[in-house]
């Protein structure tokens, strides 16, 4: 940085090697940070190519990729497939239309809107794990607040995380009360974030709210509702300490994602090959899901500035 | 200490006064209780020390992994006595429960030298001995070289002692001849029914003797004490909820889990004896069970019956013990019965956990922590956990011989002695040991799950579930 | 926006209650039950008639937990302290590499620069739990295992792509007009950077930083795997409670209520960052 610092006084005489190499002096440090992760990375990629159980020890071999082939003609992967993704996709829609409805609530600086974004961010700060614990006690039929709070509204018996048919409803529910926060606060700081001009503008011109919402507010706060997405959805298709929590992946097989499987597989049978395999399986997943999140995002960025 | 007193306290460890007789000895020397404790527990070390150089590691530092529990807690109370007698050092990481296991597996496969013993459950040394992390404790208990002359082993329930050693074989005897000493037994449970004896007397019935009647008692008091059910069970897709009473029940009719020919395992539970015990289970649960079951563990099954909520568990004993305590509603409310599921069965057969130590396999110091393991697993520690901490159930037949103990446990907590000394013979691990045990068992609660649920057919359930497992024992070369 | 009619003034505040309603009532509930026994939290039906008592937070505090078995030593202001150093110093040093990182990616196009900000992004992605054995294999190669400093280099995993993304959006949202026109008036590049671009970031930056630290804060299977008993965080620490001899719920409802207490604190502070966002506004592109 002493370069940078005592570099000639203009922007036009900056040197070419500075103008180069600024960039990367700038993001390496970043990436050098984190690169040491790939050695256990690969360590693990390595891993999902073995017979490898760890009670069985004789039984270990390298076998390639018959642990995915095995996945492939498995019922019960392509359950936890669909789970997974279904519960990505409930929880991240759910979401974005609520924190996007909250932060829209909350757009106007006030110091009640200030104090109530705030607020709202204390079910983020509970931790999952412990978040799970009180709810699996607020839902219980006997001494739960909720289930006694259905009662008085006529609803006996709401069975909530233990039944088939609500156990999913369950869950999402206390995954929206955890990180319908975290795209809210993202979106609030956004919306304050946007120039006033273009809505002033339309203001005078008397143009209908809905059109302005629909294409101004919206195709503006399109990058942060991008990132805000791609970080919830990152996580929620990894979703383990609410469900683990609450059901363990039941009841039966309803719950059974890929994180609660991947960690019974490996903590419990210490299948530890048949584990990596299944989180290579959800990182290839991940990374591909991301990658057409980042796309869109720089694509929506070039528009932005071309706009300029 | 004058030779008068150390004699009575050396007599009363010798076992040859009572308890009472020491007390009132003591009054007429002039002590205190609480110094006639402490003269106790020196004549304990005094007692151990005969014969057998305790002090030989002295000064070695031990470091121990232990889950948050009363039997911890009873073992740190009284670790000084321990100290003083080695001039060893011990330290120790607890971990909550919840996440404890995980913390061991993470620490024994990443081969870690910190912690030179640990406390684990029998099932889990089928994982833990198979992959090289723990030590054959034979080596040790059977050199007198190593082992103090007063350990007596064979003071150990037998049945605990053979459910903790398995020759490693899949499917192989517990406990036989060729059998490794995996851990030590430390404090275990059986499983029979804690019950409410209020509500019991309320709705005029008695602790049933066998699952029909289980069934019909659970389901009338479901039915007339308009708010509790009837019968405590877990029910989370876990192994837990297999081993405790479902499978004392399923054991007691001569069922099996696995049958083992020719060195192949091949699942049993699609036998007609096994099919028409589920039914009977399902439709308990169906009848009487907690609303929210197939999410209940062990603490929601304790909760519901120290709260209130439920009417009867059969579940572990020292669960409804711990509830007859504390700030529970229901504390002094408790009492407890054997339960034999099968009506010809000649006696109980509950399937037991047991809360164990084990010895790393990778610690440098194995004969140091040895000596921390017979100390820890003594008749003297059990004895003084017994008596004055929540060490319960104890693991050796001359410490429930206790008076003392016995008195204690007589006056707060009716009918425990007695469901004890029934099961007693017949408490054993009922699993067959074999390296699957978590997948399959874990598969066996999520079908059981689903017949609940009525998902699937309790026949049809059976016949694929007994199939599915086939196939990954076969998978895994045991089938 | 200014005419918005009394009815949907109505529909707003109504709106707005329901909201404060759904997202608050478990976290008062909870605090509710931080001040009672299991004795009054588990009645049939629940009730909030209740004495409070303070014992759950006294027991937490002194360290000292009366239980019918005796007494029982917590080290629960330990995991409180562990959550703090932890979080901070992740958070700080994922401000440190994670700001002018994402400077770099929203200003300059440069060869392999979206590579890397893919690659920085990918770490968030793999599974904790892929890479957990490995890990812990090579920390105790690497004398890693149980310091504060491993843990703190693992959370980079969680707090550096957030920020780096986050911020990276605002930094793309400030029209770099306004950094040429301070650069023409004589000023070097870094000064620049941390007189305009970093303050103009700022409700980015504090909203990133806020998220990472609650991230940071929530992790616990990093600690439970690579550290010691004296190294865990508030969450385990607060799962002490579910014993064999019963579930504590009062004293994990007053664990979590301390434990969110430093987190609100912060927010709080950020929170003047975050409003400054409006204000900011006129000067973007």
């Amino acid at each position: 940085m002493t370069a940078a610092a005592t570099e000639m006084r203009t922007p036009v005489k900056q040197s070419r090697f500075m103008r180069r190499a600024l960039p990367y002096i700038l993001s390496l440090p970043a990436l050098l940070m984190c690169i040491g992760i790939l050695i256990p990375f690969f360590t693990a990629v390595y891993y999902s190519m073995l017979r490898y159980r760890m009670n069985l020890p004789a039984m270990k071999g390298f076998i390639w990729f018959q642990n995915y082939v095995n996945f492939f003609t498995d019922p019960k992967f392509w359950n936890t497939v669909y789970i997974s993704l279904t519960y990505a996709f409930l929880t991240v829609v759910l979401e974005l239309l609520l924190g996007l409805g909250i932060a829209l609530l909350l757009q106007r600086p006030s110091r009640f809107n200030n104090i109530a974004s705030i607020l709202l961010l204390l079910p983020l700060m509970t931790a999952p794990a412990l978040a799970a614990l009180m709810w699996k006690l607020m839902t219980h039929p006997d001494f739960g607040v909720l289930s006694y709070l259905l009662t008085l509204v006529g609803i006996h018996d709401f069975k909530w995380a233990s039944n088939p048919d609500t156990a999913l409803f369950t869950v999402v529910l206390v995954d929206m009360w955890v990180y319908t926060p975290f795209i809210m606060i993202l979106l609030l700081a956004g919306l304050r974030s946007l120039p006033k001009a273009p809505f002033e503008a339309a203001a005078l011109d008397g143009v209908p709210r809905s059109f302005v919402f629909f294409r101004i507010t919206l195709p503006m706060l399109m990058p942060y509702i991008i990132t805000a997405t791609l970080f919830r959805l990152l996580d929620s298709i990894q979703q383990f300490d609410i469900i683990y929590a609450m059901t363990q992946g039941g009841p039966g097989d309803k719950l059974l994602v890929f994180q609660v499987q991947a960690y019974l597989d490996f903590f419990q049978a210490t299948n530890v090959g048949r584990s990596a395999a299944l989180m290579v399986i959800l990182w290839a997943i991940t990374y591909a899901l991301s990658n057409v999140f980042i796309k869109q995002w720089l694509k929506l960025r070039e528009r932005a500035h071309g706009a300029h | 200490m004058f030779e008068k007193e150390k004699g009575l306290f050396d007599a009363f460890v010798a076992k040859k006064i009572s308890r009472r007789e020491v007390i009132n000895g003591a009054g007429k020397l002039g002590l205190s209780a609480s110094a006639a404790g402490m003269f106790l527990t020196q004549a304990q070390t005094r007692a151990m020390a005969a014969d057998f150089d305790w002090m030989k590691y002295k000064g070695t530092k031990l470091k121990l992994l232990l889950n948050k529990h009363p039997y911890a807690d009873a073992m740190i109370a009284n670790i000084q006595a321990f100290k003083d007698m080695t001039g060893m050092d011990v330290s120790w990481d607890i971990f909550p429960e919840d996440v404890y296991f995980d913390k061991v597996t993470a620490a024994l496969s990443s081969g870690s030298t910190e912690y030179d013993a640990f406390m684990t459950g029998a099932y889990m040394t089928w994982t833990y001995g198979p992959a090289g992390w723990i030590t054959d404790l034979n080596e040790f208990i059977k050199d007198p070289a190593k082992t103090n002359p007063n350990y007596n082993w064979d003071d150990v329930l037998p049945g605990l002692r053979a459910s903790t050693s398995w020759n490693g074989v899949p499917g192989g005897e517990l406990g036989s001849a060729d059998a490794k000493q995996w851990c030590i037994p430390w404090g275990f449970e059986l499983n029979n029914i804690s019950y409410n004896k209020k509500m019991f007397d309320k709705v005029g019935v008695q602790p049933p003797k066998n699952i029909g009647e289980m069934i019909e008692v659970s389901a009338k008091l479901t039915k007339d004490l308009g708010g509790p059910y009837g019968i405590g069970v877990r029910g989370s897709r876990s192994w837990a909820t297999i081993h405790p009473g479902f499978l004392s029940g399923y054991a007691n009719f001569g069922e099996k889990d696995f049958n083992v020919a020719d060195g192949k395992l091949k699942a049993a539970m699609n036998s007609a004896g096994s099919k028409s015990y589920h039914k009977d289970w399902v439709k308990m649960i169906q009848d009487s069970g907690p609303k929210n079951w197939s999410t209940y563990t062990w603490y929601q099954v304790g909760t519901d019956l120290g709260a209130g909520a439920s009417a009867m568990i059969f579940d572990a004993d020292i669960l409804g013990y711990f509830m007859n305590g504390g700030d529970n509603k229901e504390a002094g409310n408790l009492g407890y019965a054997p339960f034999a599921a099968n009506p010809a069965a000649a006696a109980p057969t509950p399937n037991v956990w047991i809360w164990s130590l084990a010895m790393n396999n990778a610690g440098t110091q194995k004969d140091a922590t040895w000596y921390f393991l017979q100390w820890a697993t003594s008749t003297e520690h059990d004895l003084f956990g017994a008596r004055k901490m929540d060490f319960v159930n104890p693991v050796r037949a001359s410490v429930w011989k206790d008076d003392e103990f016995r008195a204690r446990i007589d006056k707060s907590y009716p009918g425990y002695l007695n469901q004890y000394e029934v099961s007693a013979p017949g408490a054993k691990i009922y699993f067959t040991a074999q390296p699957l045990f978590f997948d399959l068992t874990t598969l066996w609660a999520e079908n059981l799950q689903k017949m609940v649920a009525k998902e699937i057919n309790v026949d049809e359930g059976l016949d694929a579930m007994a199939a599915e497992m086939d196939k990954k024992l076969s998978e895994a070369g045991l089938g | 926006m200014d005419h918005s009619s009394s009815l949907e003034k109505l529909l707003r505040s109504v709106a707005i209650t329901l909201v404060l309603v759904f997202f608050l009532f478990p976290i008062v509930w909870i605090f509710l039950m931080s001040l009672q026994t299991n004795e009054t939290i588990l009645r049939i039906p629940p009730s909030i008639a209740f004495t409070p008592i303070i014992d759950n937070y006294t027991a937490l505090i002194t360290g000292q937990l009366r239980t019918a078995a005796g007494s029982l030593q917590l080290n629960f202001m330990q995991n409180m302290f562990n959550s703090v150093l932890l979080s901070v110093c992740s958070v700080a040093l994922s401000l440190v590499l994670g700001v002018p990182a994402a400077y770099a990616f929203a200003r300059f196009k440069f060869r392999l620069g979206e590579d890397i900000a893919f690659t920085l992004l990918s770490f968030r992605f793999a599974p904790a739990l892929l890479v957990l054995l490995p890990l812990s294999l090579y920390f105790k190669t690497l004398g890693l295992t149980n310091t504060y400093i491993g843990l703190i280099w693992v959370y980079q995993l969680i707090c550096l792509p957030l920020i780096l993304w986050i911020v990276r959006g605002y930094f793309e949202d400030i029209s770099p007009d306004i950094e040429h026109a301070y650069r023409i008036a004589g000023n070097s590049w870094w000064r620049t950077f941390t007189r305009i671009s970093i303050p103009l970031a700022k409700p980015g930056i504090a909203a990133a930083g806020l998220l990472a630290f609650i991230f940071a804060w929530n992790n616990f299977v990093f600690a439970l795997i690579l550290a010691s008993a004296d190294k865990q965080p508030v969450t385990v620490g607060a799962l002490a409670f579910v014993t064999a001899s019963g579930i504590q719920y009062g004293q994990i409802a007053a664990a979590i209520i301390i434990s969110i207490t430093p987190t609100l604190a912060l927010a709080l502070y950020a929170q003047r960052y975050l409003v400054e966002g409006l204000s900011m506004g006129a000067v973007k592109g």
